[in-house]
């Protein structure tokens, strides 16, 4: 401890102003509070503080995160190895995983801290720790297929156009991780949606690939144009509801376990990090906008839309639903501030989530354009609630 | 008696509370008068360094309205006048004599009182130097004479942890603390006294008298948040409010005719070895208060008048007019390594995210910021404990954007200065400061116009 705070002292002086680097000091701060708890005192009252900082509070949601990043290595090395044919051992599965999505990580994180670090020494203030979580947050939303250079592409368009431009975190107005994936989806749609991108197939045994097809339950759902029952349809393809609750299928890094996810969720929850209303109100809204066609397909026997035949607790655990409403719509800045608000936001996250797998068959999943759609409207949900909340005060000027 | 429920507030849990034993200081060598300390007032000096005073001299007057004076605490000489940036008067000390000299001030019986028009009364207070322990709301400034207050309000408690409580400077002085509530009640026709729901000395001892209790966590029974949840209508808004142990300094002025200046309070916080309530004067040296209760080793930071809402003093610096309590926590300048990946099962938060919420036990706390400034991430803990339901996240929003009448819409003048959102904040933004500034800044443009 005592030569790593040697090894800060000393290089100090390069960084403050007059130093070679001063231009950097952004980063030297951002290294050195990663290591300490700067002594800064307050300066006036209150004089004592709470000890929960940002850091802290980032931290957590990365902790948060590792259930789904773990299993989101375990899965993607495991449908490799399943579609390519080789063995499926917990050793061999975990190290191909890690050969996939560590790279994607990586150039996430480094991309984007290049970006900050950038942003951050010209507008001279502090590199914010909400980045730790939008590098982490961006490559699980990915399919393991991703080039590289897309990642980059997808997590610099995320940061810079989502973000930064608008002045760093805490004045954004969209999710930055979903802008970048977004920006990808629409860019190079090839690489983000289909059957083939969902699985990383090494060629060492082509015979595995011919037995194999990679689709996600959301395409299995959207694609059969049948009146028949798209329960039975999905698990024919071997998409149980449990199946689909623990995750064990082809689709995106880290969101196809909605289990791990509610792991993720109870410790968020818990420690008031994340808003518990925004994911029950998303739930909420998914089975409420779920339910009437399902009744309707139950009564009538057939159905033109075959999607709404799907019970609606399957919207749940299918896709990325439970991802997006618990790590991605709960970012704070993105989402509304008052407290019915945040349940309006998330009820209708998890409608129109619903309605655009129901009825839209250009996008399977709906969760990312919803989070997103409802995002533009969080300052509009806070003004009215504001608005209703000031009219019951007695006024005082 | 009504009972109001505070819903939001915060207790913090930290080590170091007083206990409720009351011991009585001996005379100090000198007493200081601290112009700076009370709020929007221009002082003229009345005295010059080796002026020989008594006990209720004028030292200062305010250059607004001379007839609010400030009298001497103490009888001697003025020892030393000491000026801080741009001519700000910041202590005026006074060496105490052996024997101090009194001022003669009118001796006023209860049945003299009963008989007295609201005018005289006023005056009586304000030359007898007492006016300044009223206060007005919003602003808490000193109020106009001339106005009749929609109300006045008492307030007894605080749940600041270290306030002194009734039951140690109200013992045995029920009965002039019920003749100063017969001069308050010739002030205003509406009187509140409001003590904690939990304070079963006062509910006892002052049955007749108190007419609100206050339920809930800090600052639940500030006079602002009472106020807050009781108004009705604007009209109340300009309400004053007086502090339970102020009451006794009114009753004792009418009493004896002598300028009283009994000081019971505080001394609390990890560093100070005794912790308990003092009974002393005002404008005591702060080493008086200390001398054998705490050990000096400089690491200790001088909190006066509450860990919330106190200013910084050292040892060299003096107690304030309106102050009750010294705190003495230590700095915290020190560095932590890999503090925010630690389980934090003794770091203190109000929120879950440290295993302290586990640990019940009162937990030593510092200085320390425990973080760095980081923009707003719209987290909504602020507006979770404000206890007259301020959005503090959008409102001081509003201000830095300059929209002071959107902040106002919000609120703002409702602030009691009570320092939760600052001490919530992730982001350690200076939220209580930014909201205080445009409040101040508010009033002296009104009193401009």
């Amino acid at each position: 401890m005592k030569f790593i705070q040697k090894f800060f002292d000393s290089k100090r002086k390069h960084f403050v102003e007059g130093g070679r680097f001063e231009k950097f000091y952004p980063l030297f701060e951002a290294f050195e509070t990663f290591f300490f708890i700067p002594g800064n005192v307050t300066k006036n009252d209150a004089h004592v503080r709470d000890s929960l900082d940002l850091k802290r509070l980032m931290s957590l949601v990365i902790v948060a995160l590792i259930p789904p990043l773990f299993f989101g290595i375990y899965n993607t090395g495991y449908q490799s190895n399943l579609g390519s044919g080789l063995p499926v051992t917990l050793v061999a599965v975990f190290i191909k995983g890690l050969q996939i999505v560590l790279p994607i990580i990586m150039v996430s994180y480094g991309v984007g801290f290049a970006w900050e670090v950038l942003f951050a020494s010209i507008r001279k203030h502090n590199i914010s720790e909400g980045f730790l979580v939008t590098g982490l947050l961006f490559p699980l939303t990915l399919p393991p297929t991703i080039p590289l250079w897309q990642v980059a592409l997808g997590i610099s368009f995320g940061v810079i156009f989502g973000k930064e431009i608008f002045g760093g975190t805490g004045r954004n107005f969209l999710n930055p991780a979903l802008t970048g994936r977004a920006f990808l989806f629409f860019a190079y749609p090839m690489k983000m949606t289909g059957d083939t991108v969902w699985t990383v197939v090494s060629g060492v045994n082509s015979q595995g690939v011919d037995i194999f097809s990679g689709a996600t339950p959301l395409a299995v759902s959207a694609v059969q144009g049948t009146s028949a029952f798209i329960e039975s349809l999905l698990s024919k393809a071997g998409f149980t509801l449990p199946k689909l609750f623990y995750g064990l299928y082809p689709g995106s890094i880290g969101g196809t376990s909605t289990f791990m996810c509610l792991l993720g969720a109870l410790l968020l929850a818990f420690t008031g990090i994340a808003s518990y209303r925004i994911m029950i109100g998303g739930i909420l809204g998914a089975l409420v906008a779920a339910s009437p066609g399902y009744i309707v397909s139950l009564v009538s026997g057939n159905s033109t839309v075959p999607m709404l035949s799907l019970p609606p607790f399957y919207h749940l655990v299918m896709g990325g639903f439970a991802f997006g409403i618990i790590y991605m719509a709960t970012d704070p800045v993105s989402a509304p501030g008052m407290n019915i608000s945040k349940w309006i936001y998330g009820f209708a996250i998890g409608a129109l989530t619903v309605l655009i797998r129901i009825f839209n068959p250009a996008f399977p999943e709906g969760i990312m354009l919803a989070i997103l759609f409802m995002n533009l409207f969080s300052p509009l949900l806070d003004h009215f609630e504001i608005h209703f909340r000031l009219k019951k005060r007695v006024p005082n000027v | 008696m009504i009972e109001i429920r505070t819903r939001k507030g915060y207790n913090i849990n930290i080590a170091g509370m007083p206990s409720h034993d009351l011991e009585i200081l001996e005379k100090p060598a000198r007493v200081a008068l601290l112009p700076e300390r009370i709020p929007f007032v221009k002082p003229r000096l009345k005295v010059k360094v080796d002026d020989p005073v008594k006990v209720g001299s004028i030292v200062f007057e305010d250059k607004r309205n001379s007839q609010l004076v400030f009298l001497s605490p103490g009888g001697g000489r003025i020892a030393k006048i000491k000026y801080g940036p741009r001519r700000v008067i910041k202590e005026i000390v006074i060496e105490l004599d052996q024997d101090e000299g009194y001022e003669a001030f009118p001796v006023i019986s209860e049945a003299r009182l009963e008989g007295m028009e609201r005018k005289k009364l006023v005056k009586t207070i304000m030359t007898g130097g007492l006016w300044p322990l009223f206060r007005e709301l919003p602003f808490r400034d000193v109020p106009n004479p001339d106005v009749v207050p929609p109300s006045v309000i008492v307030s007894l408690n605080s749940r600041e942890p270290f306030q002194p409580v009734p039951e140690a400077y109200l013992n045995d002085r029920i009965d002039l603390f019920e003749f100063g509530i017969k001069i308050l009640q010739k002030l205003s026709e509406t009187l509140i006294i409001s003590t904690s729901s939990d304070d079963s000395f006062v509910q006892d001892r002052l049955n007749g008298f108190v007419t609100h209790t206050c339920n809930g966590f800090y600052p639940a029974d500030d006079p602002g948040v009472l106020l807050y949840h009781i108004k009705k209508s604007p009209d109340e808004n300009r309400s004053w409010y007086i502090n339970g142990q102020d009451v006794l300094l009114l009753a004792m002025l009418f009493k004896t005719g002598k300028y009283p200046v009994d000081r019971t309070l505080v001394l609390g916080g990890s560093l100070a070895r005794e912790r308990k309530h003092l009974q002393t004067r005002i404008g005591v040296p702060l080493n008086h208060i200390t001398k054998g209760r705490a050990d000096d080793t400089g690491a200790a930071r001088y909190i006066v008048g509450g860990i919330f809402k106190g200013y910084t003093g050292s040892k060299d610096s003096y107690l304030g007019f309106y102050e009750t309590s010294l705190v003495l926590i230590p700095q915290g300048d020190e560095k932590e390594f890999f503090g925010f990946a630690r389980p934090g099962f003794d770091k203190p938060s109000r929120s879950r995210t440290f295993l302290s919420f586990l640990n019940k036990s009162s937990m030593a706390m510092d200085c320390n910021c425990h973080g760095e400034v980081r923009a707003c991430i719209n987290c909504g803990f602020c507006s979770e404990v404000c206890p007259v339901d301020i959005l503090p996240q959008f409102t001081y929003k509003s201000i830095l954007a300059d929209e002071v009448e959107e902040a106002l819409n919000h609120g703002l003048l409702d602030c009691v200065e009570c320092c939760l959102c600052t001490y919530v904040c992730p982001s350690k933004i200076e939220l209580k400061n930014i909201l205080k500034e445009t409040k101040k800044a508010y009033f002296l443009e009104q009193m401009q116009s």
